[in-house]
């Protein structure tokens, strides 16, 4: 319902506790811990090095990532798993174990496996090449040039080849066709020395581009391997790679059994890296150290009790934040209400010292995402398997919040799904309070009514808070006087009686007159005029909500078109029941991801837009206490 | 067949065409710019496809004003209604608002999730804001429709 107390906490503790001492606060967890004002106080930063602990997360990510791999879990599996526990016991034995060898061995099994995998490609490059060139009869080690002729081997165009036999064809130049491509050709060309200049140039100008044999294929040949042979030893040295590869992928599946362990291990260094930056923000003496932070005020008593084994070494003193200190804020809202903590902090915490809006977004929250989806059965199917899905899987933190929140909108949305929508596209005539496909317009004026009650008790939520901050004037005769214009304009313009009229001019004589906070009673006065033309954002923001209706109709209609496809596959001879049962399915899981999206964001939006627009302004730093962290394992 | 009901069917082929063509854009834009995030990152695929998905709203809009077009004139069986020249164009203007409004918005819409895209690479954890900020957008669309449905809603045949 509102943001919790927290109090500045100050500790000096003998300097020997150190270890202990942080170890405990991140057990527990209640502290967050500012960086102490060194300066002013004298103290000394204590230098600790986490270069090391980094290098070795870093590390353990990475290894844990390629091990990943070989991870042998469905989907289903993986979903509903639940996390590796670790006890603090079993964190102090971690902490002392030696990981580096397995590591290292990871990491070469890697290294190892990448080194092969190059080594296959440029293998394959070497095969490709000499494929092109296998039906070559001829020991490779004799395409060389001789004491009066040029023996060169290359690739050339098809037409240029043409041409070029033309060109040189009663010269001393010996040509033959090793293979003929579609476009290419591949060539072994003979010609005298003397005249290479010559036949240089006309290759040159018919594209010709030459071939060598590399090193390594000249090494394979020897003095009278052929291409053919060496293509069978590439081929032999290919399989040997691909033998090795396979070992080692046995040993990676080996390796990845050991997964679980270097989970610990990262998790135990994550918090330990943790700790270690925390360690910067003490102050340190010789003999003592000192230590600043933010605590709960209800948390109080189970810090001090933690810290009573050392009570003779430990000085604790608690003071509440000043005013001119920034203290982190927590929310605090009734069970009910706190998945709806997940809108809150999407839009910022608030400001010290004003309003958390949770608990007053809820019910409109609520009603608009029921309104805007309003199918009753995808309300059912999104309650239920979110509810499945917190009680098997077990989640923690943000995704259990989420889901609790999802579950509570289904409810929503079967239950105003049932009075406006309907079931699957079928509507329940007898619960139904309204038609919006028949009735369009009482839906519209139902939404644009909700609408304006928001946007009237976001007013009332302003006047609250600048009531709180002392703002007397303002809160009284500006918020209260739209209080009271707004209601009496619209119950004027709908009975047009006139005493609805005289308060309309009451409220608005409240507002010209102290909406401006100019001395100068003329600026004043045009000032307040100007800011009656606010009327005109009311309206537009109560207009807003009339996407309530849209977006309920959308899913509606949408239903109905998935229900009436269905009905004409069921006219398909034979198989028309298959295709029916398909397209309601797959239509109606359409339906409800759109509409759900629809609805969450737009109703939203109408939170962030219209409502909170009126009294709320974020900008609190939330609270984040130093305490255990991880990754993937759950420490218990 | 008479030209009034031809009319009438021009506005829905028109809702859904242009619906279609700003969502399609829409979608496209925001297509490319996942795909290049998920090529450096191909872990954010299921949050990236919610933005995607996001411009894809104005061809449904499109396409169910044209629904409701088709179920006025029954088109789906039965007695096809024959609305006189004036109804048909009535028809045919009806359908202009959820048209246009889902033609441009379903563009611009595109190019907000495409920035929205970028920003999930370098914040993962802040996807909902760049989704708030595309449905500030897609107001426009549902404003069209809103009036397209009213509309639909009060010509009758």
């Amino acid at each position: 319902m509102s943001v919790a107390d927290v109090q500045k906490v100050h500790i000096v503790a003998y300097s020997g506790l150190k270890k202990t001492f942080i170890n405990s606060l991140q057990e527990e967890g209640l502290l967050q811990i500012e960086k102490a004002d060194f300066d002013t106080l004298g103290l000394s930063t204590p230098f600790t090095e986490v270069t090391t602990v980094e290098h070795q997360l870093h590390r353990l990510s990475h290894a844990l990532d390629y091990l990943s791999q070989w991870e042998e879990r469905g989907l289903a599996e993986k979903l509903f798993a639940q996390k590796l526990q670790v006890t603090s016991r079993e964190r102090e034995e971690i902490l002392s174990e030696d990981f580096i060898p397995l590591l290292d061995q990871v990491e070469n099994c890697e290294k190892e496996k990448n080194d092969i995998d190059s080594h296959l490609r440029f293998l394959e490059k070497e095969e490709e090449f000499l494929r092109s060139l296998q039906s070559l009869q001829l020991p490779i080690k004799s395409v060389a040039d001789t004491e009066t002729t040029e023996v060169v081997m290359g690739i050339m165009p098809l037409a240029s080849f043409r041409e070029l036999s033309a060109e040189t064809g009663e010269e001393a130049f010996w040509s033959h066709v090793i293979s003929q491509g579609k476009r290419h050709v591949h060539l072994l060309l003979v010609y005298l020395k003397s005249q290479k200049e010559h036949y240089r140039q006309i290759l040159k100008d018919n594209n010709f581009s030459p071939l060598y044999f590399t090193e390594t294929m000249l090494k394979e040949a020897g003095d009278q391997g052929k291409v053919m042979d060496v293509i069978q030893a590439l081929s032999k040295e290919k399989d040997l790679e691909k033998g090795k590869r396979e070992l080692l992928e046995e040993k990676g599946k080996e390796l990845a059994s050991s997964r679980e362990q270097l989970m610990r291990i990262h998790d135990v260094l994550l918090n330990e890296r943790e700790k270690r930056l925390s360690s910067r923000n003490l102050g340190e003496t010789t003999r003592a150290i000192f230590l600043e932070g933010w605590i709960k005020t209800v948390d109080i008593p189970r810090l001090e009790a933690k810290l009573l084994p050392f009570s003779e070494l430990v000085q604790c003193y608690f003071r509440p934040p000043l005013p001119e200190e920034d203290p982190p804020i927590i929310l605090e809202n009734p069970r009910i209400g706190r998945p709806f903590e997940i809108i809150t902090k999407l839009y910022g915490l608030p400001q010290r010292g004003t309003l958390d809006p949770t608990l007053y977004l809820a019910p409109f929250f609520f009603l608009f995402v029921g309104l805007t989806v309003s199918e009753a059965g995808y309300g059912l199917l999104v309650a239920l398997s979110s509810f499945l899905f917190l009680k098997f899987a077990k989640p923690r933190g943000g995704l259990r919040q989420f889901l609790t929140l999802m579950a509570i909108l289904g409810v929503a949305t079967v239950i105003l799904g049932t009075l406006v929508g309907g079931w699957f596209g079928f509507p329940i005539r007898k619960l139904m309070i309204l038609d919006p496909l028949k009735d369009p317009v009482s839906f519209l004026i139902l939404s644009l009514a909700l609408g304006f009650i928001q946007v009237w008790f976001g007013t009332l939520l302003n006047m609250i808070s600048r009531i709180k901050s002392k703002e007397y004037l303002q809160a009284i005769f500006v918020q209260g006087g739209w209080l009271i214009l707004l209601p009496s304009l619209v119950l004027y313009a709908l009975m047009k009686q006139s005493v609805w009229g005289i308060l309309a001019l009451v409220g608005a004589a409240g507002i010209v007159f102290f909406a401006a906070p100019s001395r100068n009673p003329i600026a004043r006065f045009f000032g307040g005029l100007y800011s009656l033309y606010d009327v005109s954002r009311y309206l537009a923001d109560v207009l807003s909500y009339s996407r309530l209706l849209a977006l309920g109709l959308a899913t509606s209609v949408i239903a109905m078109v998935v229900n009436t496809l269905c009905q004409t596959a069921l006219d398909i001879p034979w198989v028309g029941w298959l295709f029916a049962a398909l397209i309601f399915v797959g239509g109606h899981l359409f339906n409800l991801g759109i509409s759900f999206l629809g609805g969450f964001v737009h109703s939203m939006r109408l939170q962030f837009v219209e409502f909170f627009s009126k009294f709320f302004k974020s900008g609190g730093k939330p609270f984040k206490p130093f305490a255990l962290e991880s990754k993937y394992v759950e420490f218990i | 067949m008479t030209l009034g009901l031809t009319i009438a069917i021009l506005g829905g082929a028109f809702a859904v065409i242009l619906g279609g063509v700003g969502s399609a854009i829409g979608v496209g834009l925001a297509g490319q710019a996942s795909s290049g995030v998920m090529s450096e990152d191909p872990e954010k695929f299921g949050s990236l496809l919610l933005l995607v998905a996001l411009p894809g709203t104005q061809g449904i809009y499109g396409f169910l004003s044209a629904f409701l077009i088709i179920l006025k004139l029954g088109l789906t069986g039965g007695s096809v209604a024959s609305p006189s020249v004036f109804q048909g164009w009535q028809i045919l203007i009806a359908a202009l608002p959820v048209a246009f409004t889902g033609l441009v918005s379903g563009i611009h819409q595109g190019k907000v999730c495409a920035s929205g895209v970028y920003m999930v690479a370098k914040q993962p954890k802040d996807l909902m804001k760049p989704v708030i900020m595309a449905a500030l957008v897609e107001t426009y669309a549902v404003l069209g429709l809103l009036i397209t449905i009213l509309l639909l809603n009060g010509i009758s045949l």
